[in-house]
């Protein structure tokens, strides 16, 4: 690495000196280095290198913070553990906070006083990011979503084209000329929203939530231009980017004037934009916003649709994300949903607020960069589908399936992954008598 | 940036994998990194899907929709999955010599 300049230093230092963030110099100081959290990390328990302790991420921050910002730090920083910001600890710090953290937050619950370990780590990455140390593979992937629309960087037209033919595909299963996947209508009780890689390699999930709004008499749309959940400004470490495009996808649910904004099955996304969203465009949100889980939830528990549970039944498992379960607290409803829909659940061990990422989160699976780590950290989740036992893995997150897809066929699993709107699809049972209004 | 080897030759590859330079792909190459993904012969449909993949590609500089790929070769969405395991980016797109789309693929 060349070596860093004096201006891009301080720009990275900046991010350790706001006076706003009572909450950085809180967690940086609780650490009482007790160890805990070593066992929870799967870098950890797979590479047993003292760098992949968690809290060893903390003290790296910590000790940079101590070095600018105290007394101690500044004059006798060797006394006192203080370490200089330099080329070479910037190095350090890319593999540790982008090459070596899927930001899960499984530490934080093993953690003896409830440390945010990955808020550090991501204060890591903003550190990183105002001194342009982005990874290349990830920064592309928001750069895609800032000048696109979307991640993939998807042309309309195609995206457009995409949709008609899964309309066509769902008008002749149903055989109902009516049924549709609706672009651009304004004021429809559901605002969708994809994951890009739906649309581009793996439609038949959008079919098949198409199929559930169907069924439900759902008064739904989806935008042709701003129809993109993901925000991976919410892992580079930029908040002024992720905040952009948050804002990009609110402004399209008041200018269509949707009624509920409702996440499709992306785990960080969800959080980006439900739980993160007002605070990264500093405004209340004026629309609900609900993961599509909850909907469907809704759906099965108001009677909207009916499913039959003996059409799925092979034995299931359910691979939690981390951002939905751990951080965003739908354990209960996901399983509400899966038990009305499959035969056979079989939990895996540890699940639910303990289960282990899929390996690629925290924008691990956009970064080539740490392929081969990421596939070994995803032996762990492996080892336990295949203890299982389950045929079907389900999860509500794309980038967990394509995660799981690459375990799936790595440590030759035999097994097939689904999405929440996949095996709901597959449940359903339609009325004879079922007269659908015309939602044109 | 790494090196694989298959079968005595050695390509620079990303870290996920694919090629690093597109230019220098063929039919050869292809079949190479097809075996490497654990797929022995490539049939007809199988180079009928990486064919119009690279072609895409060399026309607008990106891989096509999976929309694309079945109007042109007459396959179903199913039977794509079915030829290339890891889907049509990570399958397909790699044998076909591209770079590792964005996003979560």
């Amino acid at each position: 690495m060349e070596k860093l300049s004096k201006e891009k230093k301080s720009c990275g230092l900046s991010v350790l000196q706001t006076t706003s963030d009572s909450k950085l110099e809180t967690h940086l100081n609780s650490c009482v280095k007790c160890g805990l959290c070593s066992s929870s990390c799967m870098f950890y328990m797979t590479f047993k290198e003292k760098k992949y302790i968690p809290g060893y991420k903390v003290a790296v921050v910590r000790s940079i913070y101590q070095r600018y910002n105290t007394f101690l730090g500044k004059h006798l920083p060797k006394i006192s553990g203080a370490r200089d910001l330099d080329e070479k600890q910037c190095e350090e710090m890319i593999d540790l906070f982008f090459g070596s953290c899927t930001m899960c937050g499984r530490c934080v619950k093993h953690c003896s006083i409830g440390v945010d370990i990955p808020f550090i780590v991501r204060k890591g990455r903003e550190m990183l990011a105002e001194m342009d140390m982005i990874p290349k593979t990830l920064q592309s992937t928001v750069d895609a979503a800032l000048t696109t629309g979307n991640n993939m960087g998807i042309p309309t037209e195609e995206f457009v084209d995409t949709i008609e033919w899964m309309e066509e595909e769902l008008q002749d299963e149903m055989g109902d000329p009516n049924a549709g996947i609706f672009l651009d209508k304004e004021n429809k009780d559901v605002f969708y929203t994809l994951n890009p890689r739906e649309p581009k390699f793996f439609p038949l999930s959008i079919s098949a939530m198409a199929k559930i709004f169907y069924a439900a008499n759902e008064s739904w749309t989806i935008s042709s231009t701003r129809y993109d959940i993901t925000n991976y400004g919410f892992f580079n470490g930029k908040n002024s980017e992720a905040a952009t495009i948050a804002r990009n996808l609110y402004n399209e649910v008041l200018r269509l004037n949707g009624k509920r904004l409702v996440l499709g099955e992306c785990g960080h996304g969800s959080r980006a934009t439900r739980w993160e969203g007002p605070n990264l465009i500093k405004q209340t949100y004026k629309v609900d916003t609900i993961t599509v889980v909850e909907l469907i939830a809704e759906y099965i528990r108001n009677g909207k649709i009916k499913l039959d549970k003996t059409k799925n039944n092979v034995p299931v498992t359910i691979h939690d994300p981390c951002n939905l379960v751990r951080n965003g607290g739908l354990l209960g409803e996901i399983r509400f949903v899966v038990k009305n829909a499959v035969s056979e659940l079989i939990e895996m061990n540890p699940c639910g607020n303990e289960n282990f990422c899929c390996g690629g989160g925290g924008g691990m699976l956009a970064m080539s960069e740490y392929n081969d780590r990421r596939l070994k950290i995803g032996e762990i989740k492996a080892n336990q589908i295949k203890a299982s036992g389950a045929k079907i893995v389900i999860t509500p997150c794309h980038n967990c399936v394509d995660q799981l897809m690459q375990l799936n066929h790595q440590y030759k699993l035999n097994v097939s992954i689904k999405t929440i709107a996949e095996i709901v699809a597959d449940a359903l049972v339609f009325e004879p008598k079922n007269e659908k209004k015309s939602d044109e | 940036m790494a090196n694989i080897e298959i079968e005595g030759k050695i390509f620079e590859v990303d870290g996920d994998g694919f090629l690093v330079d597109p230019a220098i792909w063929n039919e050869e190459v292809a079949a190479l990194f097809a075996k490497a993904d654990g797929i022995e012969n490539m049939n007809e449909n199988h180079w009928a899907v990486v064919k119009i993949i690279r072609n895409n590609f060399e026309e607008k500089g990106n891989a096509p929709m999976v929309r694309t790929i079945c109007k042109e070769t007459g396959l179903k969405l199913k039977d794509i999955y079915e030829l290339f395991p890891l889907g049509p980016a990570r399958g397909a797109c790699k044998i076909a010599g591209l770079p590792k789309p964005d996003g979560c693929v």
